[in-house]
């Protein structure tokens, strides 16, 4: 059994001075529809809807924080699996987020490019250089859009990752490597997972600054965010973020922390919830009473039970996609098969 | 408001399972349930978890005792519900019993 | 590398026939990513020493010069890397043709390759093209280190969302390279390392209509079908050579496409001819000559007079330098062998790579 302390994760209130009280309501709204959502999708596969599902709860701030920092229009996001919360904040059709957990199609069912928010991605650290070429276009192209990659801390041992990293740090492209630190990758901790301690110290390795901030302080994490984007932006490169968090929940809806973890450690994170935290601050800064919060819950709620019941009664996509999107110039074997399977399978 | 029953059968919790073990029931015959109120905890080979009702309704039949082990895609809870609640909850159908299409013919000589 | 010099290469050149160019498949490579990079400015080449020293094997000589270090680029020694930045780069609207120096070299990509860039179209629903033309130099022949020779397409030619080619002239590197770069899939476009400095005629100005996935008849014949593609077309050429002067006429079926596979090619060839032969470098098991000899028995069995043959590389790592003679693929004996005709002609480990006409 390890325990896990978050260096960063303090459980003070989030600083709020600098924001306008809309933007501390916004991330409030996100963060909340992002837990009652999340708490559905476990509901959701308990009850036989998703095969399986990875649960963000915790990382609310981290992902909300950091996304609401993103240009909507200019900006891309390379995710992995567990960005529901970046997704919403972005305005992703989640029904269609969330059909990757119902197994209906793979990446998703919404429409990446549109969203400038990739297709979930289940190979942790594949999409990051991904982040990195992207950017280099943008910058060869003459626009001025950021990519932003969002990876974990089990992806930081990858070796994608290094090379990612080094290929930003050598083409100075405008690339943000946003790392939620969870403490946990799958079963293994920090400890047993990064060398050294830190996966913003590795920055300095790459030539680009690395920050380590406070994951459950969504106020932290957007101004963290806010400022690497800048830099970006205007030609000074990559930066890396380690947004220092926890993953209150198991791995996925199939695994038992139990095994490998002390209750009373998930209990002492549980305290440092990004969203009570964010709702007391709000509440001392003068930023939101108990009408707004009253109403944030009850319109989270309304859009989790909606996307809920949306991802429920979701159509299958025709088995005919299976063959359509292989290629967009499909081969006349592929065509061969689709009909075997048109008059062998499909009745 | 007509009634209905709807049952709901024990999915596939943990990605290829094919059973788990009733540990205790949450929720007794005759008892009201709103959606998401935790009905049953049982356990899998992978983990303990807390199934949550699928809809709003109350609990008519539960199909298995404490200690029993429940396969994937049998009957676990039976519910009254309104006719219109939004059920959600889908198993893995019973692997049907192959059908024959075509007839085979030995080849010649 | 090859031990054949830039200077050796243009003093062997020869003077142009009518309609076209007498150039080195290397030339004819070069001349390709010209045209695509002058034709459209979404193209971008990029690799490791591809750059400044105009790759290992000068393939992107001048490209730099002439297109500026943003659209002919080096890259840090990052295979996987590589391919990621070129998945991003298609995602934002460009058309990577990113170099992995060596076949043996493309393992750390595989990842990328097989997991990110032949699924990101299927992944997204088609809303992400991925016109991507990875160009590895391959198969064996240079008498180089390990990993500077392999011989990979099976591999490839496995992965569904991937189109895989292999040209065996400097005409068809031409021409493929072309069709490679301007399709909307990915295309690992295998070319052979062994032949990059063997000249012949090139149509520069003939757009070729072929389709993807079509293959050439390099030599007619009617008593054998040699299916071959890359560096070993050449050498069932020889082979043919040898076998007409015991009156034995050979095909000799270039497949060019690896995938697809013109399957309707080597149908009609084995219709004429009856028997077919599989010659391939790479080891023999689940080799692609087996994927070959299953089409033809499930197509064109009736045609056939006797089993498809495959005479392939030993089932063994790919060999050092010198001992590569002794391996893949063998003798003319062996070729010979196969169908159980012609055992005649059997003069022990010829090996092919020695095989001349006498």
């Amino acid at each position: 059994m390890q325990t896990n302390e978050g260096p960063a994760a303090g459980a003070g209130l989030p600083a709020l001075d600098d924001l306008a009280p809309d933007l501390s309501c916004a991330f409030y709204r996100d963060m909340l529809t992002a837990r009652l959502l999340d708490t559905e999708a476990i509901a959701l596969q308990r009850q036989g809807v998703f095969p399986a599902y990875v649960s963000l709860r915790g990382q609310e701030a981290a992902q909300v924080g950091s996304a609401a920092a993103l240009d909507r229009e200019r900006d891309f996001v390379f995710p992995t699996y567990r960005e529901m919360a970046v997704a919403l904040t972005l305005g992703v059709d989640m029904v269609g987020y969330l059909a990757s957990h119902r197994a209906l199609w793979h990446g998703g069912l919404y429409d990446p490019m549109a969203s400038r928010f990739g297709a979930v991605n289940a190979v942790v650290g594949g999409p990051v250089p991904h982040a990195v070429g992207w950017a280099m276009g943008e910058r060869l192209a003459g626009r001025r859009g950021c990519a932003i990659s969002y990876f974990g801390d089990g992806a930081s041992s990858e070796g994608d990752v290094h090379e990612a990293m080094n290929l930003a740090g050598v083409f100075h492209v405008p690339v943000v490597f946003f790392c939620q630190n969870n403490q946990w990758a799958l079963s293994v901790p920090n400890e047993r997972q990064i060398a050294g301690g830190s996966v913003a110290a590795r920055a300095a390795g790459y030539g680009m600054p690395g920050t380590a901030v406070d994951g459950n302080d969504a106020a932290a994490v957007y101004r963290a965010t806010r400022e690497a984007l800048e830099r970006a932006r205007s030609g000074g490169g990559p930066t890396l973020i380690e947004a220092v968090t926890y993953r209150v929940e198991p791995h996925s809806t199939s695994d038992d922390t139990t095994r490998y973890r002390k209750a009373a450690e998930e209990r002492a994170w549980r305290e440092r919830d990004p969203i009570t935290r964010l709702r007391a601050a709000m509440r001392a800064a003068g930023h939101a009473g108990d009408g707004f919060f009253e109403r944030a819950e009850r319109e989270a709620r309304a859009t989790a039970e909606q996307v809920r019941d949306g991802v429920s009664a979701a159509p299958e996509p025709a088995g005919e996609d299976l063959f359509g999107y292989v290629y967009r110039e499909p081969t006349g074997e592929l065509a061969r098969q689709r009909r075997v399977w048109q008059e062998e399978v499909l009745p | 408001m007509t009634m209905a029953q709807h049952t709901l059968e024990l999915p596939d919790l943990g990605e290829g399972l094919i059973e788990a073990t009733v540990l205790e029931w949450l929720v007794e015959p005759g008892a009201g349930v709103e959606r998401n109120q935790p009905l049953v905890e049982v356990e899998t080979t992978k983990s303990a978890v807390e199934i949550p009702s699928p809809c709003a309704g109350a609990v008519a039949r539960l199909h298995a005792a404490e200690g029993d082990v429940v396969r994937v895609g049998e009957a676990l809870v039976t519910f009254d519900v309104a006719q219109d609640a939004g059920i959600v909850g889908t198993v893995p159908a019973q692997e049907r019993k192959p059908t024959r299409r075509v007839r085979l013919k030995p080849p010649e000589e | 590398m090859t031990g054949v010099t830039v200077e050796q290469e243009r003093a062997a050149a020869v003077p142009a026939g009518p309609g076209t160019t007498e150039l080195s498949m290397r030339e004819a490579v070069n001349r390709a990513l010209h045209t695509v990079l002058g034709e459209d400015p979404t193209t971008l080449v990029f690799g490791e020493d591809v750059g400044r020293l105009g790759g290992v094997f000068r393939v992107t000589d001048g490209l730099q010069r002439a297109y500026g270090e943003d659209r002919v680029f080096d890259t840090p020694i990052a295979e996987s890397g590589i391919i990621g930045v070129a998945v991003g780069l298609a995602m934002n609207g460009f058309r990577p043709i990113p170099e992995l120096q060596f076949d043996g070299f493309c393992y750390p990509a595989v990842d990328q390759i097989v997991s990110q860039m032949a699924r990101m179209h299927y992944r997204t629903r088609g809303t992400a093209a991925m016109p991507i033309t990875v160009r590895l130099p391959s198969f064996g022949g240079i008498q180089a280190p390990e990993h500077h020779g392999e011989s990979l397409e099976a591999l490839f030619a496995h992965v569904p969302g991937l189109k895989v080619a292999a040209p065996s002239t400097p005409d068809d590197a031409y021409h493929l390279l072309l069709q490679s770069v301007r399709a909307d899939d990915p295309v690992v476009y295998m070319e052979p390392k062994a032949r990059y400095w063997e000249r012949g005629p090139v149509a520069l100005e003939e757009n070729r209509a072929t389709p993807i996935g079509s293959s050439r008849i390099a030599r007619h014949g009617r008593h054998a079908t040699l299916i071959a593609w890359g560096a070993m077309v050449q050498r069932c050429l020889q082979v043919a050579e040898l076998a007409a002067e015991d009156g034995v006429e050979l095909e000799v079926l270039d497949l060019r496409w690896l995938k697809p596979i013109d399957a309707d090619g080597l149908v009609s060839s084995v219709a004429r001819t009856r028997r077919a032969v599989v010659v391939h470098e790479a080891p023999l098991t689940a080799g692609l000559g087996a994927e070959v000899s299953a089409l033809i028995t499930e197509r064109a069995f009736r045609d056939l007079a006797a089993p498809v043959q495959r005479v392939t590389g030993f089932d063994v790592c790919y060999p050092a330098g010198p001992s590569n003679r002794s391996t893949c693929p063998r003798s003319t004996a062996s070729c010979s062998r196969c169908n159980g005709r012609w055992s005649s002609d059997d003069h022990g480990p010829t090996h092919l790579r020695t095989a001349r006409p006498r």
